[in-house]
């Protein structure tokens, strides 16, 4: 049984309907990549699942549990973490006060669950004093995703990790990914770089127009020529 | 020199902190909910009403009744945020500025409604300054200049404490700087805004009880000191505690300097204007520096 469900959901920011009908399940194990066209709605989506974009029709469930609709900051509660594509770190906090603060709905001492964090990311435990703003794109990136780490999450949202990076650091992240998903943690994941996010991703969907175009393997995506002429770019 | 620091340099650190601590609560505000709180001034005036009623009906000094003063004042502050701007928080700011506007007004016909617009002073008769002879002359201080001095700097450090090492004081600082990103965390946003009002209504009430030993209980001294410590939050860059400090300190010092004698026998400037210095230094601040001076949210 899958541990996100996406049924035809429809909505967007008050306007038209930016999601029309988009459906996806996330299994508990799996890396799951959604690529399309600017506008497609894929960034929509995530937040929608989020809590952050109203829907009007559909559900969204999450281990059996409807979801839809709650609130962005019970979000956390139900293990489900996400990393907006920009301004996702507190600038103005220090790298460990920044994870300190994915902590903060549980009681207790975050201090293991930092030590897991600084394991995945080793660069980060050189630089815990440092202001979150002080960083790189990349070490940013990452501050944002340990602090959404930080409870254990049984789904992590990644909008677009590796935008705006070095080649270098997208190769760190995408294989960052990997480990966050061997731990135990299922991906759901937009990325514009389609050709690299589906060679790491077990499932991929097409969405245009906000709706369902192809789904299919990562594999089968990348062989399928369709998807190749229409975004990778071959 | 012994009577440059004694009726000037005193003075004007004892403005400065009274200030500050007005500011600092100003600007924590900011950088919580987004809007300037326009009865923060009518606060501080409750707090001093609040301690006058400590020292005149039960018998408390006015240091005694400050803990009295910020209880009052800190459940009253989170009565009028649940009632008032609550129902507001996503409104434009114009409509939380015009709603704090009404409030101070209510707060002060409040005041005047229960002791009259007369005010009054927590103790009667002259205190003698304390005299200190050095081999630079004699310094004649106050002693309640001291106690507001040690109480300003002890609540500053308190609260930078907070700030800095404890959950709620770093999720504070964290919803100031990306209020989105702390919801998508899961921060309780409500339960910060209420501890943030919390250090808002005790600091304006200590920096009431302190203006209020200093000068006396009056109904328009919260009002009066709503320029300066806007000038002042403004001038440490809004949103930063540390600025507002920095921010008081240096207008409190200034507004005093500028009546000293130091050139000539003459004051600088006729102490009737000291007011109006809080006032250039906003202006000219909102033209040339609108973020302060070190760099806050515009």
């Amino acid at each position: 049984m899958s541990l996100l469900t996406v049924s035809e959901v429809f909505g967007g920011y008050g306007g038209a309907d930016i999601l029309q009908g988009a459906s996806l399940t996330v299994a508990s194990d799996e890396i799951v990549v959604i690529i399309g066209p600017n506008g497609a709605g894929k960034s929509t989506l995530m937040k929608a699942v989020f809590g952050l974009v109203r829907l009007r029709q559909g559900s969204v469930s999450l281990d059996g549990t409807t979801i839809t609709n709650l609130a962005p900051d019970r979000m956390a509660h139900h293990g489900l973490a996400y990393v907006p594509q920009e301004r996702n770190v507190f600038v103005s906090l220090s790298v460990e006060e920044n994870l300190e603060m994915g902590h903060f709905i549980r009681r207790g001492s975050p201090r293991a669950a930092i030590d897991r964090v600084y394991g995945l990311f080793p660069d980060l435990a050189a630089k815990r004093r440092q202001a979150a703003g002080s960083l790189s794109g990349g070490q940013r990136q990452m501050v944002a995703m340990g602090r959404a780490l930080m409870l254990d999450p049984r789904l992590i949202l990644l909008d677009e990790p590796t935008a705006g990076l070095s080649p270098k650091y997208m190769d760190v992240i995408f294989d960052k990914v990997r480990e966050i998903n061997r731990t135990g943690t299922a991906v759901l994941m937009v990325e514009q770089n389609a050709k690299q996010a589906l060679k790491i991703a077990h499932r991929g969907y097409v969405l245009q127009t906000g709706r369902n175009r192809v789904d299919d393997t990562g594999a089968a995506l990348l062989a399928n020529p369709d998807v190749a002429q229409m975004f990778l770019g071959a | 020199m012994a009577d440059f620091v004694s009726f000037y340099l005193m003075p004007g650190v004892v403005l400065g902190c009274i200030y500050a601590l007005g500011a600092v609560g100003l600007t924590l505000l900011f950088g919580i909910l987004r809007f300037a709180h326009f009865a923060h001034g009518d606060v501080m005036t409750v707090g001093a009403y609040v301690a006058f009623v400590g020292v005149v009906s039960f018998g408390l000094t006015a240091y005694q009744s400050i803990p009295l003063a910020i209880l009052v004042s800190v459940l009253l502050v989170m009565a009028i945020d649940r009632t008032f701007y609550r129902p507001l928080r996503r409104a434009s700011p114009i409509v939380l500025l015009i709603s704090g506007f009404g409030v101070a007004l209510m707060l002060r016909a409040a005041i005047l409604f229960f002791f009259g617009p007369d005010g009054g002073v927590y103790e009667q008769g002259i205190r003698r300054p304390m005299i200190f002879a050095t081999e630079w002359g004699r310094f004649r201080i106050q002693e309640r200049h001291l106690w507001i001095i040690g109480g300003a700097v002890a609540l500053a450090l308190t609260l930078h404490l907070f700030l800095t090492r404890t959950r709620l004081g770093k999720a504070m600082r964290a919803m100031s700087d990306n209020p989105d990103l702390a919801r998508i965390t899961g921060i309780p946003t409500e339960r910060v805004i209420l501890a943030t009002w919390a250090i808002g209504g005790a600091t304006a009430a200590t920096a009431g009880v302190f203006l209020a030993i200093d000068t006396q209980v009056n109904p328009m001294m919260g009002m009066n000191m709503l320029l300066p410590i806007f000038a002042a939050m403004i001038l440490g860059g809004v949103g930063r505690p540390w600025g507002a400090v920095f921010g008081g300190l240096v207008l409190g010092i200034a507004e005093e300097l500028v009546a000293a004698p130091i050139w000539g026998g003459q004051p600088l400037l006729s102490p009737a204007y000291k007011v109006g210095l809080s006032f250039a230094v906003m202006v000219l601040l909102l033209i040339f520096r609108p973020t302060g001076l070190f760099k806050g949210q515009s």
